[in-house]
């Protein structure tokens, strides 16, 4: 399910939501469950695959930043190029994802700091 | 307390994140467990404000836990689909298959009742030896005297060269609370004329010791009563009530003579007593074999001590109807029976004319001999294990019919399978074909073919399947690729 130049990859509705959330700033699992409700047996396997089809990717924190927060480091998601016109495609196919995944809002927590 | 509790209710967590990171790819597991322990620890921190215990939060945390395990076997679920190519190799087709097969043979030495049945029909005896038994009364089926015998054995016999002679104790009785033994009584050279091999016997064929007699044991005696550990030879043992010297022990399936016996108890002519009635074995004189064809033979005696008596000698069936005898007849059954559920064609048939070079055609017959000989060898094994992995000894009826129902569709079966794989397996790699795709219209089949292409992912050839056979194109054919697609196949199928 690659995305490669001009295919268009039809996602799943969760699929697309999951993508919908780490673009709006809900950038690592236990926040994605917190923002849109799936559970984490659904949430971590799509995510895998999101990401093995090259439309996400991850990094792990550094050690440092949290150290400082007193935490074990996250591993964080970010969407590819492929990965946001994949979502583009999908806000189409579902015109309701913005608004039941709305955009990061300053303060709120479990998001990226 | 709460401290306990909650140091408690963590260490259920790591467990469940342990158990499922287990599921996980060996070379994704450490990275996994990060994950997810730094996840559970966000779920806490979440779920626990202020470090207070909730049920209602510790539900979810532990649902959250239990959600690593649809993650672990979503990846491996992906680790095996990227392995799905190597999995259709032959090695690992002869791999499972071998397995298969040794599985089955394990079963049959271990199962003390299969491996009986095995030995039955190994043991041939000379064709030609007659059992004469009195038909007086009409059967041909009744004992004849001890006495009769000492007088064949001592006079002149045209017929005749050797005579054995053993009788059944029609008694047997426990002594002291012990199982009763079969006894059967027998002439010294019972065994030796029957040509029968005795286990655990003196090499240099001694043994006696003195007043008691010598007994030969039933395998089935040696199972129960030495736990199937046989005494040294010439050690006396006490059977049914009397001492004697173990001499032998007479392998499983050997005796196929009347009556079923634990021991049989070989003394001299003169010893057997005047009244006892038994069996005799008789070997053939050339003059003897010449004139009774292999046939039965009616023998009349005038006895000056005894009435004219009238016998029936019957030639010994010179192998037993054992488990391999019903497994070559189900086996050639199924292969009778194979063009009936299955082509027998290779579907060898190609586009061009170009071949695989004789070694790879080797190969491939080879590779179909190893499967079809492994299904055979697990054809007689497995409905072996399954007919008598209960029964003690060899049985007949209900084992019997359950092991040829069952070995004849195990063969057809696997023989119908081995073909049918053969067919889908590329003849330059051997892996199986794969990726069907569905080709033309059926409405179009007399302008194109229309039916299922498969490739193999080694990128040799592809597989044409017609889907409505015509005079044209009636049968599966090959495309052999040539280096030009190489291209499009590197990199497939490594796991």
């Amino acid at each position: 399910m690659a995305a490669q130049g001009g295919t268009e990859v039809k996602l799943s509705h969760t699929a697309a939501m999951i993508l919908q959330a780490i673009h709006a700033g809900f950038v690592y699992g236990f926040s994605i469950m917190e923002m849109t409700g799936l559970p984490s047996g659904t949430v971590y396997p799509a995510m895998r695959r999101l990401e093995r089809d090259a439309l996400i990717r991850s990094q792990w924190e550094k050690q440092s930043i949290a150290d400082a927060e007193q935490r074990p480091p996250r591993k964080y998601y970010k969407l590819t190029t492929a990965g946001k016109a994949t979502l583009e495609a999908s806000r189409r196919r579902y015109p309701l994802l913005e608004r039941l995944v709305p955009a990061f809002t300053p303060g709120e927590e479990a998001r990226q700091t | 307390m709460m401290g306990a509790m909650a140091a408690a209710l963590n260490g259920v967590h790591f467990a469940l994140l342990g158990g499922a990171s287990v599921l996980v790819p060996r070379s994704q597991r450490r990275e996994w467990r990060r994950e997810w322990r730094a996840e559970l620890w966000h779920a806490r921190q979440m779920r626990r404000p202020g470090g207070v215990l909730c049920v209602m939060g510790e539900q979810e945390i532990a649902a959250f836990c239990l959600g690593a395990f649809q993650d672990a076997l979503c990846l491996r679920g992906e680790r095996t689909e990227e392995k799905a190519p190597r999995r259709n190799s032959a090695a690992q087709c002869l791999l499972r298959l071998a397995a298969i097969t040794a599985a089955g043979v394990l079963m049959a030495e271990l199962t003390p009742g299969v491996r009986r049945a095995a030995n039955v029909g190994r043991y041939e005896i000379s064709s030609d030896l007659m059992l004469i038994a009195d038909a007086s009364s009409g059967d041909g089926k009744e004992p004849i005297s001890a006495r009769r015998y000492r007088g064949w054995k001592a006079s002149q016999q045209r017929y005749f060269e050797t005579f054995a002679f053993y009788s059944l104790d029609r008694e047997p009785a426990p002594s002291s609370g012990e199982p009763a033994w079969r006894l059967a009584y027998a002439s010294e050279n019972l065994f030796q004329v029957l040509g029968l091999p005795l286990r655990f016997a003196a090499e240099d064929g001694s043994g006696s010791a003195g007043a008691y007699a010598q007994v030969v044991l039933s395998c089935d005696a040696v199972e129960r009563e030495f736990g199937g550990s046989a005494p040294l030879a010439g050690l006396p043992i006490r059977v049914g009530g009397q001492m004697a010297v173990f001499a032998g022990m007479l392998p499983c399936g050997a005796w196929r003579l009347p009556g079923r016996v634990d021991a049989w108890l070989l003394e001299p002519d003169e010893a057997l007593g005047k009244a006892a009635r038994g069996f005799l074995v008789a070997r053939l004189s050339a003059f003897g074999k010449e004139e009774t064809e292999g046939r039965g033979v009616q023998i009349t005696e005038g006895d000056p001590e005894e009435p004219a008596g009238i016998f029936w000698g019957e030639p010994i069936e010179t192998r037993a109807r054992g488990p391999w005898d019903l497994y070559r007849f189900a086996a050639l059954l199924a292969l009778l029976a194979l063009p009936a559920v299955t082509s027998v064609s290779m579907g060898d048939y190609s586009f061009s004319t170009h071949r695989p070079s004789w070694r790879r055609r080797l190969v491939r017959w080879a590779f179909l001999s190893a499967k079809i000989g492994m299904v055979l060898v697990c054809g007689y094994y497995l409905p072996l294990d399954l007919a008598y992995w209960r029964s003690a000894a060899y049985a007949y009826y209900a084992p019997q019919y359950l092991q040829l129902a069952a070995t004849f569709l195990l063969c057809l079966m696997g023989m119908r399978w081995a073909l049918a794989d053969q067919k889908q397996r590329c003849p330059v790699c051997l892996s199986k074909v794969t990726n069907p795709a569905q080709v033309g219209q059926a409405s179009r089949t007399f302008l194109a073919w229309n039916g299922t292409e498969m490739i193999c992912l080694g990128g040799h050839t592809l597989l044409h399947v017609p889907g409505l056979p015509t005079s044209w194109f009636s049968t599966q054919r090959w495309l052999y690729l040539d280096a030009s697609w190489e291209f499009l196949f590197s990199g497939v199928g490594e796991g």
